[in-house]
């Protein structure tokens, strides 16, 4: 099987029919093809029209019928005398857009050409180990906060806040105080990465650092005060290959790809001499 | 990449200085808010409370805003490869989920924030470029099983199909020719860009929607695009090619194709349109694809695949044209009506039928003739960027090709350029997104959400806006601690449908907006309502229902609202956060209510001026742009609508 399961699974049923008809079609025209001698010829294979027809299928779930069939094979003509009339004029030489489709084609062909297994575990906990940050997850917090709008005049909003803390402080239920908003008043086991996405980056940082238990603040968020209470903060761990293994091995594949094509252009590179010409 | 800016936290950091930290020590009482993302519910349970007590734990509407772009192209686009975009789907994915990667054009490249989900929509137009290569493959006659093979199904039909169940049989066993696992051969793009889509698809944290754009340019230009989004997975994608417009151009031919798609597999499917602004008159064409009338079934069809609409991306904003609206003072906004994608130009009477705004109203009348509504449609946001990056933000754009990624000349080139028409690079916008409003951040949620239109587009700021029709909402429901549970038991969310108004009663809605913490504050929240009245004629009207520093501001004699005014510094690049408010929520009644007549009522959600990527470019690269050049904006979101039909 190849390498990556990714590709292993792109190898399925219908994508082998595929090779079977392209390779029927490599050898139909190696038996019809050019002749030799006389005018320019172009043959469309059975292969071709069976291809065409298979392409139709696959989109419609039918085969075409007999004039969508001769449609498809009058685009198909058309497309070949156009490419071989560019061809014979040289369209295809400096032209950016063609050079970097063929290097594109190269660079997957390349990427694809990896040999080997699907990794083994020993590979897969070397590679965790040696890319543990990667793949730890967020810390997580449950907190409630109190709002006191940033809108308000600066004064008022101390007012508002040092009532707060005096009514906590006796008691009272913190979803009676501050002002409601669209983010919630308590926030359970959330990670940091979202809290950071909700109330902002300075918000999330002032959170970590505060003491547990105890009502604290006033911080400062994008869209004004918080009284803040953390109840439960935990640390992100770093889950067992076993949990995370599609993550892992995704990575791993990713990585070795990224490594190949740059080994592969550094052989092709290596097979030339580049002359820049010095300024006249 | 940040441009400085002075928000709020820095103003009120004066407040938060003086008050001294004090805490203030006692048990937690019994909790009962509890708006939790998935990521949260799937975790262990805090410490605190009782299970069962929170009333809100069953909850199964949506809590939270998931972030994504449904529409960027990468390498494997040929527009964009032969442009010179290196940056293929895989890296693209990467980039959304938050990692820094190196753009096409050399410059490191990261988001602010992550996104939750991302659609990789790259044209199905030649995305098998490797078949070419597949046929005209010597190495495959090397190996003499395959030399065989080629001699069965060369012979005959049964002999060829012999070989075909050998080859599944060595395949399954992982024996087949040395050759064809020679990937060389063994390409097809689309089975391997459902493969990156599936690798990348992480439920709950990020998801990979399997998508594709159909690019139809009928006609030489004229934009009839879709992009196709899959809620399925590999396995149900692989099974059908996706349609090219090789084989029809016609979006009638699409739709009949997500049909046979989804008998064939049993999965879903949805399209959503854009740049109806660049269409020539077609994208909201009120007849058939052929110039027919529309019919019922037609009307239907359209409605249930197309349930969304770009409103907003780098080509424009869609959403309602200045000449349709005179009256409305925020229509001038990023707009595109110079001719079609080949720049050919317009002709008289073709704007009507590419904004967004426009076409709901004469979907309203459509309705009202046939008995459905073709153009039922909610709003989304994409880039269309071709560079594999999914940049919105205005601080941190990287253009729509390589050649609008960041430098000091791109704001004066050609974006488009065709026999001597063209666009200015700074016409180019930094837009948009989509947010959704979904139960979990997975393709199967996402999706349905897309599907039931409980989205919104926005011009790239993460703005949170909630709209809740109903007839029974009232001024107190604006200052519950918890919008959504009211929201959700007096009325339906966006995309949502009112009828029957009973007796005396006129629609109320809910809707409130909370700025993204990254830009600016917000100036005003609007309701656009569309109707036809009484003779039959599409009538529209924008209201201002609720804006910042309501104590100051007061609407003038003609009904308008003073500006929200402008701080942005034109010479450092920032502004300031001391107009606009943070949040912004009201409940507002239509004072023009008629119970027999259709309507449609969405929310504009407007931000106060910030920079606009061009006013950012000229500092960063010390260029003087032209005075044609705008060098601020005012970003905004778009909800879905919510219709009322009298029956």
């Amino acid at each position: 099987m190849s390498v990556v399961p990714l590709i292993g699974r792109v190898l399925r049923e219908p994508l082998l029919h595929f090779l079977l008809i392209g390779l029927a079609l490599f050898v139909a025209y190696d038996r019809f093809g050019p002749a030799g001698g006389g005018g320019e010829r172009i043959v469309v294979t059975r292969s071709t029209v069976d291809e065409l027809s298979r392409q139709f299928a696959a989109r419609w779930m039918r085969p075409p019928t007999e004039q969508e069939l001769s449609g498809l094979v009058d685009t198909w003509v058309r497309e070949e005398i156009y490419y071989r009339e560019g061809l014979a004029l040289g369209l295809d030489r400096e032209d950016p857009v063609i050079k970097r489709r063929l290097r594109q084609k190269l660079e997957v062909m390349q990427e694809e050409s990896l040999g080997g297994d699907a990794p083994t575990d020993t590979v897969l906990k070397d590679y965790l180990g040696r890319n543990a940050d990667r793949f730890r997850e967020p810390a997580r917090t449950t907190f409630e906060q109190v709002y006191f709008s940033g809108s308000a005049p600066v004064a008022e909003v101390e007012r508002l806040v040092a009532a707060a803390r005096q009514a906590l402080a006796r008691g009272a239920d913190p979803g009676t105080l501050g002002q409601s908003m669209m983010l919630a008043q308590r926030h359970d086991d959330t990670p940091m990465d979202i809290v950071s996405r909700d109330f902002g980056a300075e918000f999330a940082a002032r959170l970590a650092e505060l003491p547990t238990g105890t009502w604290q603040g006033p911080i400062a968020s994008a869209y004004g005060a918080h009284l803040v209470r953390v109840s439960v903060r935990k640390s992100g761990t770093l889950p067992p290959l076993e949990q995370i293994r599609p993550a892992v091995i995704r990575e791993w594949e990713s990585e070795r790809r990224r490594e190949a094509a740059t080994q592969a252009y550094a052989e092709m590179r290596s097979r030339y001499w580049i002359e820049i010409e010095a300024k006249p | 990449m940040k441009a400085p800016s002075v928000n709020v936290a820095r103003a009120i950091a004066p407040v938060v200085a003086l008050l001294v930290l004090q805490g203030c020590s006692r048990p937690p009482p019994p909790q009962t808010a509890d708006d939790k993302g998935p990521e949260a519910a799937a975790a262990t349970p805090a410490p605190v409370g009782k299970a069962g007590f929170s009333p809100y734990t069953a909850r199964s509407y949506p809590t939270r805003v998931y972030w994504g772009d449904q529409h960027l192209h990468t390498s494997w686009s040929p527009d964009a490869v032969g442009a010179g975009t290196r940056v293929g789907p895989e890296e693209a994915l990467r980039f959304a989920r938050g990692e820094e990667i190196v753009s096409s054009t050399g410059i490191p490249v990261k988001l602010a924030r992550p996104l939750d989900w991302l659609a990789v929509s790259d044209h199905s137009d030649a995305m098998g470029i490797m078949s070419e290569v597949i046929a005209g493959n010597p190495k495959l006659m090397t190996d003499p099983v395959l030399k065989r093979w080629n001699k069965q199904m060369n012979a005959d039909a049964q002999q060829a199909y012999a070989a075909v169940l050998e080859g599944i049989a060595m395949q399954g066993k992982g024996q087949l020719p040395t050759p064809m696992k020679d990937p060389a051969v063994a390409l097809d793009m689309w089975h391997k860009m459902t493969a990156i889509m599936e690798g990348y698809n992480d439920p709950g944290r990020f998801t990979a929607f399997i998508a594709y754009e159909w690019t139809s340019n009928y006609g030489g230009g004229n934009n009839l695009h879709r992009n196709v989004i899959y809620r399925d997975g590999k396995a149900l994608a692989d099974q059908l090619s996706p349609l090219t417009t090789f084989v029809s151009e016609n979006p009638e031919d699409l739709w009949k194709w997500m049909q046979s798609y989804e008998q064939r597999t049993g999965g879903k499917l949805l399209a959503i349109p854009h740049n109806g602004n660049l269409s020539n008159g077609l994208m909201f064409a009120t007849t058939t694809f052929k110039g027919d009338p529309i019919t019922r079934e037609w009307a239907e069809t359209r409605a249930r695949y197309e349930p969304l609409y770009e409103i907003t991306q780098g080509k424009g904003t869609s959403e309602q044209h200045p000449s349709l609206a005179p009256s409305d003072e925020f229509a001038q906004f990023e707009i595109w009506d110079k001719g079609n994608l080949n720049v050919v130009p317009k002709k008289p009477g073709m704007i009507q039928f590419e904004y967004a705004r426009e076409a709901l109203k004469n979907g309203l009348a459509i309705e009202a003739r046939v008995g459905a509504n073709p153009f039922k449609f909610g709003m989304a946001g994409g880039t269309d960027n071709h560079t594999g990056l999914t940049t919105a933000e205005e601080d941190n754009f990287f253009g729509k090709f390589p050649s609008s990624e960041p430098s000091p000349e791109r704001w004066s080139e050609n974006a488009f350029n065709f026999e001597g028409r063209t666009i200015k690079g700074w016409e180019l916008g930094a837009s948009g997104y989509t947010g959704v409003w979904a139960t979990a951040n997975t393709r199967e949620a996402l999706w349905d959400a897309m599907q039931r239109k409980e989205v919104y587009g926005t011009t790239g700021p993460r703005i949170t806006v909630r709209l809740f029709g109903g007839f029974e909402f009232q001024a107190q429901d604006a200052r519950t601690r918890d919008l959504a549970a009211v929201g959700y038991a007096k009325g339906v969310p966006m995309g949502g449908d009112l009828s029957r108004a009973p007796a005396g009663k006129s629609p109320t809605f809910l809707v409130a907006a909370m700025k993204d913490p990254l830009s600016g504050n917000l100036d005003r929240i609007q309701i656009v309502k569309g109707w036809v009245d009484a003779k039959g004629a599409t009538r529209e009207k924008v209201y201002d229902v609720v804006w910042s520093q309501a104590e100051r501001r007061k609407p003038g004699k003609d009904g308008r609202l003073p500006s929200v005014g402008n701080t942005v510094d034109l010479a450092t690049g920032t502004w300031r956060n001391t107009i606009g408010d943070p949040e912004l929520v009201t409940v507002w009644k239509d004072p023009e209510f008629d119970p027999a007549q259709r309507a449609f009522y969405y929310a504009r959600v407007i931000e106060i001026p910030t920079p606009r990527w061009t006013l950012l470019d000229s500092l960063r690269f010390g260029v003087k742009m032209g005075p044609e050049v705008p060098m601020t904006l005012q970003e905004r979101a778009y909800t879905s609508p919510i219709w009322y039909s009298p029956s």
